[in-house]
């Protein structure tokens, strides 16, 4: 029988009263570089603290490659965590911090520094050896924090928002250099983060977190394209909700307007519903399944893209189109222009009000 | 270009306090003690170094090396357990921290003279302690506590353990806990953490502590008045018996020098491992 590599299963953890993490079950295969998303409180931290050994189970088990680790000290963990604020011994060089946890292991001296080298070459840090951290810039840090976590060679590396410290333009870097260093290590990676961009660009696969549960886990297309609730749907990237009625097949939004879709939803006829369509799926111009006519109130530029905040009758809050930079040179949109927006029938998603 | 003079205004009452009660006092000291004793008392205005010759003579330095193994060991002592308690402070919850530091400290509120007879209350022969054996059913000859030395040792560190809790306690509270996890997240035991990641981080408030109970202990003459019963002088006895008694303010004086260029010295080194462990510049964890 195989196992999958790490196995978190009905974990609960309660602080006194509040429970911070409540009926987990998930499992991580081998390889995998797997995000829990999640706003912060949601409990991914907790969650995360407690595969790294720092946080005792309320309940539950976590199994690592069918082995329960739930009772071992986070010393005897065969799991390494980058902490949120790298946690660097300030007392030591880049070299030292980057050697303790082989010297923990008692290999010998030459190993150790050959280890260290190698891995300092690894993450470009080979000039700055004999720094100390308060010497180093933020982008550095980072690096001296994995290349400390990376050196032992976990099973599975856990990384608290690893980039979060990072100025934008480094941080799109990083995600690359990270997701390439994970495949040159063939370690997984469990990463927290509260970035969903961030999460759908580098993850192989995706938990979102809310109130201690998890509410979907999935692939980044998965997430992004069929979230699972209106939460997901709204947590994830941008996202028009329009309110309606269920009436048969159709849904009656204001003003007598009819949207299809091709999701059926479960509710009784004439029950209150919303229906949810991506920026990106509302075509200007184009008759499609669903047309629709509003107000430009807004453009915003992007570069890549233009995003227009069109009024129109069917909800309080303007509709959000994307537009790519090819469209907008041919449309030229300007703000109080009358625009048809058109989307497809399949790109209408439905949720309980 | 009009220099902003208000710092100087604001720093000039303490400057004058610190010249006029600490900087002349010591001074004259210091002129006295390069003086001869006048046959009645009194002081000689001829030159001599006899008093600082004789403060180097067996007996004297002596009770000197005496005075600094008793400091040491209340220092050592109290630096253990004034560790060990600002650690449980420092790990208590952020919001209890302040209360538990209150109590710590409590003890600075009340009278030096009456916590030092506290003692002698308690270690007396039919004090509290050899009445609370005898309670037990101790019925054997209990050994004499009052007027000992470790009697003396026990109050210097009674009194002065605070300092060293708050010594302590500033470096740990300061210490990122995640550093310590970090240490444990990479294989380090307990231990091994507490040797090669705490300990380093906050040795500076053990420095501190001790030449603090070091410095204030040599000096001592109260505690082993009351508590070590004149059986035996510390350096602070002798200097007291010289000015009070024996009216040899010369020796007297020659006696303190000494004292103050030995605190002195501990102090600019206690301020030199601060600055080293410090990396010479404010550096916060993380």
């Amino acid at each position: 029988m195989t196992y999958p590599l790490l196995s978190i299963q009905q974990v609960e953890k309660h602080f006194g009263n509040v429970s911070a993490v409540s009926g987990v079950t998930l499992d991580v295969q081998e390889n995998e570089f797997f995000a829990l998303l999640g706003a912060s409180g949601s409990g991914k931290t907790t969650l995360l603290r407690m595969l790294a050994g720092f946080e005792a189970l309320t309940a539950g088990d976590i199994l690592l490659e069918g082995t329960s680790i739930a009772q071992l000290p986070p010393n005897r963990r065969p799991v390494n965590l980058m902490f949120q604020s790298y946690a660097l011994f300030p007392h030591m060089n880049v070299a030292k911090n980057i050697a303790y946890g082989l010297e923990m292991d008692k290999l010998p001296k030459q190993e150790i520094n050959a280890e260290v080298e190698k891995i300092l070459d690894v993450v470009q840090l080979t000039q700055l050896a004999k720094r100390k951290p308060e010497q180093l810039s933020g982008g550095q840090r980072q690096r001296v924090a994995l290349a400390r976590a990376l050196i032992k060679r976990p099973k599975v590396l856990l990384l608290d928002e690893p980039l979060g410290a990072l100025d934008k333009k480094l941080r799109s870097d990083m995600q690359l250099e990270l997701k390439r260093l994970q495949h040159e290590f063939g370690i997984t990676f469990i990463m927290v983060t509260h970035d969903q961009e961030e999460a759908l660009v580098m993850a192989d696969r995706i938990a979102i977190m809310q109130d201690g549960g998890l509410l979907q886990v999935g692939t980044p297309n998965d997430i992004y394209e069929r979230p699972q609730t209106r939460f997901a749907a709204d947590f994830i990237g941008v996202m028009n909700f329009l309110p309606v009625t269920l009436s048969g097949d159709t849904l009656q939004a204001a003003n007598g307007i009819t949207i299809t879709s091709t999701q059926t939803i479960d509710l009784p006829n004439g029950s209150a519903a919303v229906a949810a369509i991506r920026p990106e799926r509302l075509h200007v111009d184009t008759q499609l399944d669903n047309n629709l006519a509003g107000d430009v109130v807004n453009i915003a530029y992007h570069g890549l893209d233009l995003l227009l905040h069109i009024k129109t009758t069917l909800s309080d809050k303007p509709i959000i189109s994307r537009m790519t930079a090819d469209v907008a040179e041919r449309h030229c949109p300007t703000i109080g222009q009358q625009i048809n927006l058109g989307w497809s029938a399949k790109d209408t998603r439905i949720f309980p009000a | 270009m009009k220099t902003d003079r208000r710092p100087l205004v604001l720093i000039s009452p303490a400057l004058l306090w610190l010249f006029g009660l600490m900087v002349v006092p010591c001074l004259l000291i210091l002129v006295v003690a390069f003086f001869r004793r006048g046959v009645y008392g009194g002081i000689e205005y001829t030159w001599t170094l006899e008093n600082i010759a004789l403060v180097f003579d067996p007996l004297y330095f002596g009770i000197f090396m005496k005075s600094a193994a008793i400091a040491g060991l209340a220092a050592g002592i109290a630096c253990v357990l004034g560790y060990a308690a600002a650690y449980a402070i420092a790990s208590m919850p952020r919001r209890h921290q302040p209360m538990l530091l209150f109590f710590a400290v409590l003890p600075f509120w009340s009278n030096y003279l009456v916590r030092s007879y506290a003692w002698i209350v308690l270690l007396n022969r039919e004090g509290l302690i050899a009445n609370l054996a005898r309670w037990i059913g101790f019925d054997g000859e209990l050994p004499k506590m009052l007027y000992t030395e470790p009697a003396v040792v026990i109050g210097l560190i009674y009194n002065y353990l605070p300092f060293v809790i708050l010594s302590c306690y500033a470096p740990l509270s300061r210490l990122n806990p995640e550093i310590a996890e970090a240490s444990r997240d990479l294989g380090a035991s307990a231990w091994t953490t507490f040797r090669r990641i705490t300990l380093p981080r906050t040795v500076v408030g053990i420095a501190t502590g001790f030449v603090f109970v070091f410095v204030l202990s040599i000096g001592n003459f109260v505690t082993p008045a009351l508590l070590g019963g004149g059986q035996f002088q510390m350096i602070g006895n002798l200097v007291y018996a010289q000015f009070l008694t024996a009216n040899d303010w010369p020796f007297g004086a020659a006696l303190s020098m000494v004292l103050i260029i030995i605190m002195l010295g501990l102090l600019l080194l206690q301020a030199v491992i601060t600055e080293r462990a410090s990396g010479g510049k404010a550096y916060t964890d993380g």
